[in-house]
């Protein structure tokens, strides 16, 4: 008998919870807001996917993210549609629990593939979840732009990357805007030896895709400079005591004059900072963009974790141009659209990228429906064959845009930041230089 | 579970016992109709509104073939906490093992290419040695102890995996394995979701029957005494630790088994997949559903999992359209982990048989002076329910 | 279903420190220190006593409960988490604090409010739980307070989530970590010298309170044999009551300055500590006082020998294998007696 009244009451809650809600399993933030139901792949509608992590410690790097590119759709919407069609911002978070999860990533690149009116997905932002996520989008031919990114396995065939592949080997589907960690990493190795002239380091990775191929290719350029690694060590993505590594007998025997730390802040690059400043080590902190997240206001900064004090003396590459042309416009639109929110009010590093993402895929959009191109399939290969052509160039906030013959971007850029305490809103990241790496 | 005896035997009540007589005798038959029936219904039922509005019956299906992964895990780690009553808090160690066996059979990483049937096997095979390697020497510890062990054991083993980049990849995981074939039919890895969902389903079934096969033989009797009172069925003649080494390697295997499956469904393996949440959250669906009770447990982890893919998202929609003033806030799937504390403890105070109780075990547990105790009747059982 | 039965021979005193065991260990003990300071230098070695204290601290909460009613205390890793955010909020709230005090008495003022307060909270919660989670379930089979112990973790770790977010959070250093004192050529911090003498004294404070006081004795032959102690008086379900709010405290304490000496907390810091400060407790002799306070200490030497030498990524992997080993080879730990263990 109970048996029947709890399943029966599963049931009806279920059934009531879906009757009030919503179609698509979709957590748009507030301002984006889910409309009401309709049924999928009508033709007044077509939806841009995104895939990010937008819960828990992740949130501050996915909603900034995601943000950017609702920016676009919601310009684009307003100035009329693509051909006739709205577009809607369809994002999924595959966040588990606060941190980016596998498997969740995969069911959603499944969700995307499976819904017609997807046309494209703008991410993800996490390499790990990009070597899931590759093997689907690329079997269905659905196009996947990350703004963030930065495993060269995830393209380069060299690398791995016609593993995930595997379906369609010569189908590039997977284009990104960032660069690869095997620009990033030497290019910061350059900085640290020539610029701040280190030549003795401590290297700490974080054990994860990113962490410890950023953390290689900056030992591997840094060694071939001349520099000396005195310590390189993993410390796995929860460690909350890095004193064991900053007194060890290596460090101890030939005291470093900088650090180098390969990974994100929410593996502990923050209480790492703190603990090298409190062990009186008030040396360079160097790092990748898995670093440069915030400011001293934002929850989950670096800066906010060490302390403003501790977080001086810091320097951090993001993947991706730092002073584009637009940026200064491209900041005060963002603030201006997303003033109503409660959180999340500013653009983030990768704002501007996932802006550029959602550019590159609404256009070659245009260009598939420009073309004729009437049914999705048709709609979504046409978007996939333009996107990846590297005879296209778009021009996004970024600055002009096109990809190479493996979905990476042809102009590449690192930019540095460094840390200034004194800054009007709070110790931020402030640009310093950019690099193009480009042809 | 014998016929009711009660004099007012009203209909639904007598239609109830009966087909409990008749599967309780021809279990395997019940077993492949229930299971085949269920996984039938599905598909079509996700075709009806509402839930045709949530996602296509592709994507649908998809979350069901994950989520009978779970259900296969729950199956196993039931073995071993419901039957045989040991506390493995490190289950996902033996779904990582199945899954990177797998992984370095069918991937360019190593170069071999060993057919997903034959793997399925060997997974489990290797799973179950591994159950073996970690039950011999840590079994005759007590209840709290092993929990412990078995929970150093789930964490050493993903650790291991990360810090051995060498033969495992470490954090970048091993990707491009190969999806199962039939002769020259290769599952695709999207588009078509039934070749997937069928081989979970037979894998389902398969296993409930051996299951259900173990649970009446000698070897499952072994297992409950054990769980009741170990010093009684040592006295009784049972060998002990045998019993309970293969609760534990049969456990493993079933873990094994749905690794190897997620291995070829996603084909890419991290040791990210591996972690004490999915230990957890096996552990909250087997105590839920019904420690002991196979197809409680099975019910249950479908049910759990379907409450986090879906009524979780859901609900945090429905709260982002419909304006509450703290429960709009809460991002519901955040806190998936507080609900299943809140709901372990909960059962475990008020109703520790799980949501679908084995008769037996709801008699265990509430022999003694209890508020339940005058509902169920008298303690020898002689009616029953 | 009864698998804590009364065997038929006396069951061990386990509780106190373990006389019978001899001055084997301790000798043991004693020389693996020396050999530690010559191998890991004095600065690693002030470390290693300073997070050794602070495992030992939680380990005796662990220590104790098992002794008591035989229960792994899941829980008691949150607990001493939500030590560490309590202590926050006293400090940030109640007192006002920022960072370091100006000056002596403001430092003293501040700890012993902070202390004694959190103690309490702490202390209160440990006994809640037991009274509400674990006492309904002291006559069920096994697996269900072990079950319950699980859940209240997780529900203990959401909830400070909830609060304060999943972030790390900074917490004042009320003793500023540049303070250091000289001895014998070597710069060792202040707060080192704090937290070691006051885990120290803790713990014999705890030892004196088991062996001589009506209540401690009330805790031994509880721990010896439950229905015994109730017939000759003892009140049962108030004994549990109070380990726990021992145990817990020390928990607490063991959070204030896990605060302190880090500047740093998180919501997650109690499954992972707990799990370490559970090996210590097993290492030392589950049930053994002096047993956990060494475990803890010797665990802390673990930790850090792995990543002086370079295997930093192994030192989590290591302390779990230390369990297991132990459990495995020595169950009864370094100091605890041989127990008959069923087959």
């Amino acid at each position: 008998m109970r048996l029947h009244k709890i399943s029966a009451l599963a049931g009806v809650s279920i059934l009531a919870f879906a009757a009030c809600s919503s179609s698509g399993a979709s957590t748009a933030p507030s301002a984006g807001g889910g409309e009401s139901a309709a049924p999928p792949a009508s033709l007044g509608e077509l939806k841009l996917g995104v895939t990010l992590p937008l819960s828990g410690g992740a949130a501050a790097d996915g909603q900034p993210t995601l943000k950017g590119a609702q920016l676009e759709v919601d310009r684009i919407n307003a100035a009329g549609g693509i051909g006739g069609y709205t577009i809607k911002l369809f994002p999924l978070d595959h966040a588990v629990a606060g941190k980016y999860n596998e498997q969740q990533a995969a069911q959603d690149m499944q969700t995307f593939v499976a819904d017609e009116a997807v046309i494209g997905v703008v991410g993800p932002y996490n390499s790990a979840v990009g070597k899931v996520q590759i093997p689907i989008s690329n079997s269905a031919g659905l196009t996947q732009c990350s703004p963030a990114n930065t495993n060269t396995g995830l393209t380069k065939p060299e690398e791995g990357a016609l593993d995930l592949r595997k379906d369609f080997p010569d189908r590039i589907n997977y284009i990104r805007v960032a660069a690869t960690d095997s620009l990033q990493g030497p290019a910061m190795a350059i900085y640290d030896y020539d610029t701040l002239g280190l030549k003795n380091l401590l290297i700490v990775d974080d054990v994860t895709t990113f962490g410890k191929g950023v953390a290689d290719t900056f030992q591997s350029k840094f060694e071939e400079l001349g520099g000396n690694v005195v310590l390189r060590q993993g410390a796995p993505a929860d460690t909350t005591d890095f004193n064991g590594i900053i007194n060890s007998q290596a460090v101890e025997a030939s005291p470093p004059d900088g650090v180098y730390y390969g990974g994100v802040v929410t593996s502990g690059a923050g209480l790492f900072l703190k603990q090298l400043r409190q062990a009186g080590l008030d040396i360079p902190f160097t790092g990748p963009d898995g670093i440069v997240n915030g400011s001293v206001n934002d929850d989950g900064s670096l800066i906010k974790i060490a302390g403003a004090d501790a977080a001086a003396n810091s320097y951090g590459t993001i993947a991706a141009i730092g002073d584009f042309p637009a940026k200064a416009e491209f900041d005060a639109a963002f603030e201006e659209h997303f003033s109503a929110d409660s959180d999340f009010k500013t653009p983030g590093a990768y704002s501007g990228p996932a802006n550029a993402c959602a550019v590159v895929l609404l256009e070659a959009l245009k260009a598939a429906v420009d073309g004729g191109a009437a049914d999705m399939a048709g709609i979504r290969e046409a978007v996939r064959a333009y996107a990846s052509d590297p005879a296209n160039s778009f021009d996004t906030v970024l600055g002009p845009i096109s990809f190479d013959e493996n979905g990476d971007t042809t102009v590449p850029f690192i930019s540095f930041y460094d840390v200034d305490t004194a800054a009007a809103g709070g110790a931020d990241w402030v640009f310093k230089e950019q690099q193009s790496f480009g042809e | 579970m014998s016929a009711a005896t009660s004099p007012a035997a009203t209909s639904p009540r007598g239609v109830r016992s009966r087909i409990g007589a008749f599967s309780d005798r021809h279990r395997s038959t019940s077993v492949f109709f229930g299971v085949g029936l269920a996984a039938m219904a599905l598909p079509l039922i996700v075709l009806l509104p509402p839930f045709n509005s949530f996602s296509g019956q592709g994507v649908w299906m998809d979350g069901f073939t994950i989520a009978g992964i779970f259900i296969l895990l729950a199956l196993g780690l039931n073995i071993v906490v419901g039957m045989s009553g040991l506390l493995d808090l490190g289950y996902a160690a033996f779904f990582a093992i199945g899954a990177y066996t797998y992984a370095l059979a069918a991937s360019p990483f190593t170069g071999i290419e060993i057919s997903f049937w034959p793997m399925l096997l060997i997974g489990a095979v290797m799973a179950a040695v591994f159950g073996i390697m970690l039950g011999a020497p840590t079994l005759r510890l007590r209840g709290d102890y092993l929990a412990i062990v078995t929970l150093g054991f789930g964490e050493i083993v993903p650790i291991t995996i990360l810090n051995l980049s060498r033969y495992t990849e470490g954090p970048n995981g091993i990707g491009g394995i190969t999806a199962p074939s039939i002769g020259d039919f290769r599952f695709p890895t999207t588009g078509n979701p039934w070749p997937y969902y069928l081989v979970m389903l037979g894998l389902i079934i398969v296993s409930m029957m051996l299951i259900y096969r173990l649970q009446d033989s000698r070897l499952g009797r072994s297992w409950m005494a054990v769980r009741e009172d170990e010093l009684a069925a040592a006295a009784n003649g049972i060998n002990t630790v045998t019993t309970k080494l293969l609760a534990f390697a049969l456990g493993a295997s079933t873990a094994g088994l749905a690794g190897v499956f997620l291995a070829a469904k996603l084909q890419t393996v991290t040791p990210n997949l591996f972690r004490f949440d999915v230990s957890f959250t096996v552990l909250a669906m087997v105590v839920l559903g019904g420690m002991g009770n196979i197809w409680g447990v099975a019910v249950g982890a479908f049910i759990i999992f379907m409450i986090q893919s879906v009524l979780l998202k859901q609900l945090n929609i429905f709260f982002d359209n419909v304006d509450v003033p703290i429960l709009s806030d809460i991002d519901f799937l955040q806190y998936q982990f507080l609900l299943y504390g809140i709901a372990l403890v909960g059962m475990m105070l008020l109703r520790p048989e799980g949501l679908f109780p084995s008769q037996r075990r709801k008699r265990e547990l509430h022999t003694e002076e209890d508020a339940d105790f005058g509902e169920h009747g008298d303690p020898m059982g002689a009616s029953p329910e | 279903m009864t698998s804590s039965t009364v065997t038929a021979e006396a069951r061990p005193n386990r509780f106190l420190v373990a006389r019978r065991s001899g001055v084997g260990p301790y000798l043991f003990i004693l020389a693996l220190t020396v050999v530690m300071y010559f191998v890991l230098g004095p600065k690693q070695f002030v470390n290693a006593l300073t997070i050794g204290a602070i495992y030992a601290l939680v380990a005796l909460g662990y220590t104790m409960v098992y002794g008591i009613i035989e229960l792994i205390n899941f829980a008691h890793g949150d607990v001493f988490m939500v030590g560490s955010f309590v202590s926050l909020f006293v400090l940030t709230n109640i007192l006002g604090a920022t960072g370091p005090a100006p000056d002596l008495a403001t430092i003293v003022y501040q700890l012993v409010v902070t202390f004694a307060l959190t103690m309490s909270v702490v202390g209160v919660l440990g006994v809640t739980i037991e009274r509400f989670a674990y006492r309904p379930l002291r006559n069920a089979p096994r697996l269900a307070p072990l079950i319950t112990a699980i859940g209240i973790s997780f529900i203990l770790q959401n909830v400070v989530q909830l609060i304060y977010g999943p972030s790390p959070i900074n917490t004042p250093q009320v003793i500023p970590p540049s303070a250091r004192v000289d001895m014998a050529g070597v710069s060792i911090g202040w707060i080192n010298i704090f937290i070691i003498v006051t885990a120290i004294s803790l713990m014999i404070g705890l030892q004196l309170f088991v062996s001589r006081t009506k209540v401690g004795r009330a805790m031994r032959s509880t721990a010896s044999d439950r229905e015994a102690a109730s017939l000759m008086g003892v009140d049962i379900n108030r004994t549990i009551a109070i380990t726990f709010l021992i145990g817990s405290a020390l928990a607490g304490a063991a959070g204030v300055v896990q605060g302190l000496y880090f500047g740093n907390i998180t919501s997650a810091l109690g499954f992972q500590s707990g799990l370490k400060a559970f090996t210590a407790a097993v290492l030392g002799g589950i049930g053994n006082i002096t047993g956990a306070a060494i475990g803890g200490f010797m665990i802390g030497f673990v930790e850090v020998t792995a990543a002086n030498f370079g295997f930093f990524v192994w030192a989590q992997a290591a302390v779990f294998m230390i369990l297991i080993v132990t459990l495995v080879f020595r169950p009864s730990g370094l100091f605890g007696q041989q127990l008959g263990e069923r087959a």
